[in-house]
């Protein structure tokens, strides 16, 4: 018995002994390490004499990582795509291949997952890639992939990805906000959308679920919009670019990209023509912008817009407080203007308003910005289905004023209403008015009002 | 060569372990050791009396603390960078999976032998007198070990870890009156946050294992001075003898000292007269007895080489779970609390007053007291039967539980039998 012990404490020992040494043959030979090799063996045949050749395959394996605070993020992509930033792997087989058209995007700036998904920190494929239980952000499909640019990008066009701008333009205007909260803004009927591309739900799960909201999620509240399915799919690249991570000051200065047809936006919008011209067409208070670029440097331009007073003493232009990448813009747009397009500025330009109109036009940018449109539509038909509700839909706003005075109106989009329901035993209908008065001011809320009063068709008279 | 010698004589005074004194000073002149006796019971050493159970939890909390040692150095206690620090323990860290799976099954292991140890110190009735307050003592050991484990579950800062807290700490807020205010001591604040965060992971590397080795000093130290291993029930003499004389009888005579004789050594048993706290040694027990060099060290090593190689292998094959990164926004459905508090969540969700309070208390508090409760002076099992019985329906009713909260637990709590799949409990 004793010698047994002996001999068992002995052969348990050895088992420990080669279960750590398992453990660190098992921790010395991970697959980014293959990777690396058949990576070095690549970069060798391109060496000229055996002597070279060696010094690459001699090279020791090493983890790389890009660190990125800015982002939150450690990259450890080029661990195994070794290429990615090395043209001369252009033709490369995967992972090694050259990442072609990445513009001032370089991974060593930008890691790799900002746009890709998947999981930076991991050093084997199926973690990396993100395809395993408990990582929410697989890699991002081909299709998809241009969404990441709204993750930095977030106002203003990107170029080459019109999905987002249009996806941006289709929320703003078909009353998403009337439902969901987004960077604070909007109902709470819905989820809030703020971190929704932080969620990453699949992109096909998305756009099935703006073709038929209510076959993807059985009991949603959602309306079915009867989106397009480009409209479907700009929709989900706008979800997928939604992010509320914090990024650091260099990558939250890009979001908005200063591209000459934005300046022109601004240009518009800011009414430079009131004074000056562009090579003769426009007004003449102000110097002529034609060839402005060209007389001055851009530091000075950009001095001008910031501060007009400091450059010329007794200045009459005001100051924009317009942000960096605007004035960009601006300029961006000033260095290729011509007197064909500012004649065009100049004919589109419409009529002057009058201070009623003005009040009823805000109160129909306020009806769309906060999403009254989504249930009421958006020439104040109503119509979207609200089961067991009176009526069975959400009603029409046009006659209002037959059965509302407009302090009525207003107490309502102050406080909310739950609508009458069809049949007390049915279940509660899924859409309700929801209280504005913490998200719009009196003034806002009275001149929606103003915007209703302007569009009632009056039943009584037609009687 | 000379120096030598006398470097090694310096270190290890004893004489060759061929001669009995040799075997005697071993353990008495060792610090580590001497909390062996020089002799050991044969039949107190064997498998089927204790199954090492003691030994094998001590075990594990050293593997716990070399490993837990090990992870202090790669772990930063507050978020995101916690979970971060996982990651790069499971993607960079040479052999940091190896590492944090060793620490998470030990830890499991330490929680699972530390109440099966109590069973069997509970079955062969070696809580009685003299040992009665060794059990106590094991009672607190058993608490400190779950907190220990409770507070170790938060640190990875995973949805798992985040939301067992949560559902952990508001069973605790049902206690009456202090409850609520235990909880924001516990976490800093109304919900799991940073502050909690670091509350956990000091309690977890400084404050608990603290008490644990102190209470474990005073638990070793008790066994023995209550007279060591306690005889297996098989070796219980007949009933009529009962035992040996225990404890400090009434009628204790006077502490007398004796005279000094010039060539004995003073211990306190050559001046100290009187009947002995702990259980002696009959004559025909004596025979039974051997040098615990080698019989019982060999025997504690095989069980620590055992334990080790165990988890090892575990760790070499089995991942300790590691999931997303702790979001508040986003409740699991069913959100569990650790394992070994299923049983009590499984309450709560029938009474909250029952499962956070009334059970809770009542287990810790019957733990604390069945040896001055239980009156019966025997150890045999035939004189036990009915405490046997209620002591076994307290495990099992535990157990089923447990087993019924970890298992047939689905979305909103609803009894769901593990072999069925719930689809999109989520969206």
């Amino acid at each position: 018995m004793e010698r047994k012990l002996q001999i068992t404490f002995f052969a348990l020992s050895l088992l420990a002994l080669a279960l750590i040494l398992a453990a660190a043959w098992q921790a010395n030979t991970p697959s980014w390490k293959t990777y690396q090799r058949s990576f070095l063996q690549l970069e060798a045949q391109g060496e000229p004499n055996a002597v070279a050749k060696a010094a690459v395959l001699g090279t020791p394996p090493e983890i790389h990582q890009v660190l990125l605070p800015g982002l939150q993020r450690v990259d450890r992509c080029t661990t195994c795509h070794l290429g990615v930033e090395d043209p001369t792997m252009k033709n490369a087989p995967e992972p090694f291949r050259y990442h072609a058209g990445l513009g001032p995007h370089i991974p060593s700036r930008f890691g790799c997952t900002i746009c890709h998904g998947g999981q930076g920190l991991a050093t084997d494929k199926e973690g990396a890639h993100g395809k395993v239980e408990f990582w929410p952000n697989p890699l991002l499909s081909k299709d998809y992939i241009r969404a990441s640019c709204g993750r930095c990008h977030k106002e203003g066009e990107v170029p080459d990805v019109p999905e987002l701008t249009e996806g941006r333009h289709l929320f703003e205007t078909q009353g998403c906000r009337g439902c969901h909260k987004l960077n604070g803004v909007g109902g709470s009927i819905g989820p809030d959308l703020t971190g929704e591309g932080a969620n990453r739900r699949s992109p096909d799960w998305l756009e099935r679920h703006f073709l038929a909201p209510n076959v993807i999620s059985t009991g949603s509240a959602m309306p079915n919009f009867h989106f397009t399915k480009e409209q479907a799919r700009d929709l989900t690249y706008y979800m997928l670019s939604l992010t509320n991570e914090e990024m650091g000051s260099y990558f939250s200065s890009v979001r908005l990209i200063p591209s000459p047809e934005y300046g022109r936006q601004l240009f518009v919008e800011k009414n430079c023509l009131v004074c000056h011209a562009v090579g003769g067409a426009g007004a003449k208070t102000a110097p002529d912008l034609l060839g402005v670029t060209k007389r001055h440097s851009i530091e000075w331009l950009d001095e001008q817009l910031v501060n007009p007073e400091l450059v010329y003493p007794g200045s009459s232009m005001p100051e924009y407080d317009l942000e960096a990448n605007a004035r960009k813009a601006l300029v961006a747009f000033m260095a290729t203007a011509t007197p064909e397009d500012v004649q065009l500025i100049l004919s589109k330009k419409p009529r002057a308003l009058t201070p009623e109109d003005v009040a009823i036009e805000a109160g129909k940018q306020n009806f769309s910005r906060f999403g009254c449109v989504g249930c009421h539509g958006t020439e104040l038909q109503g119509g979207v289905a609200n089961p067991n509700a009176q009526g069975g839909e959400v009603p029409s706003l046009l006659h209002l004023s037959d059965d509302y005075t407009k302090d009525e109106v207003i107490a309502i989009i102050r406080n909310g209403r739950v609508p009458p329901i069809d049949n007390a035993a049915g279940p509660t209908p899924p859409l309700y008015m929801p209280s504005w008065k913490k998200v719009l001011s009196d003034e806002d809320i009275n001149r929606i009002a103003d915007y209703l009063w302007s569009k009632q068709q009056k039943a009584k008279d037609a009687w | 060569m000379n120096l030598i010698r006398e470097i090694w004589q310096s270190i290890v005074r004893r004489d060759p372990l061929s001669t009995d004194k040799g075997k005697s000073e071993l353990v008495f002149l060792n610090v580590w050791l001497h909390i062996h006796p020089a002799k050991v019971k044969k039949e107190n050493m064997k498998f089927r009396h204790t199954y090492y159970l003691g030994f094998i939890t001590f075990f594990l909390f050293l593997i716990l603390l070399t490993t837990g040692i090990a992870l202090m150095c790669y772990y930063r206690p507050y978020p995101p960078q916690a979970y971060q620090d996982m990651k790069d323990l499971q993607f960079v860290v040479f052999m940091g999976p190896f590492l944090r799976n060793m620490h998470r099954w030990a830890a499991h292991g330490m929680v699972i032998c530390v109440f099966l140890h109590m069973c069997r110190v509970f079955y062969t009735g070696s809580y009685k007198k003299p040992r009665q307050f060794n059990w106590v003592i094991g009672v607190l050991l058993l608490l400190v070990t779950l907190s220990l484990s409770f507070t170790g579950y938060l640190l990875p800062w995973d949805q798992l870890a985040y939301w067992a807290i949560t559902v952990g700490t508001n069973i605790g807020s049902y206690a009456p009156l202090i409850g609520g205010q235990l909880r924001e001591l516990l976490l800093g604040g109304h919900s799991v946050g940073e502050a909690a965060l670091i509350r956990f992971y000091v309690l977890h590397v400084a404050v608990l294992p603290a008490i644990l080795i102190l209470l474990t000093i005073v638990h070793f130290w008790r066994v023995r001075k209550d007279g060591g291993l306690s005889r297996p029930i098989w070796k219980l003499k007949p009933k009529t003898e009962a035992l040996v004389t225990i404890g400090v009888p009434a009628e204790v005579a006077p502490m007398q000292a004796a005279a000094a004789s010039k060539d004995k050594t003073y211990g306190l048993m050559e001046v100290v007269t009187g009947k002995p706290i702990f259980e002696t040694v009959t004559p025909e027990e004596e025979e039974d007895t051997v040098f615990s060099y080698p019989y019982a060290f060999v025997r504690e090593a095989v069980v620590l080489m055992a334990t080790v190689t165990t988890i090892m292998t575990m760790s070499l094959f089995l991942n300790a779970p590691l999931e997303e990164l702790a979001n508040p926004a986003k409740t699991p459905n069913p959100a569990k609390a650790p394992w070994y508090f299923l049983g009590l969540q499984e309450l709560v969700s029938h009474s909250a007053l029952l499962g956070g309070v009334v059970a809770p208390a009542l287990m810790v508090l019957a733990l604390l007291a069945i040896p001055y409760l239980d009156r019966n002076p025997s150890r045999r099992l035939a004189d036990r039967k009915l405490i046997l019985w209620l002591f076994t329906i307290f495990v099992v009713a535990n157990l089923v539980l447990i087993v019924v909260g970890t298992f047939f637990r689905g979305p909103g709590w609803a009894l769901v039998p593990p072999w069925v799949h719930v689809v999109g409990g989520a969206e």
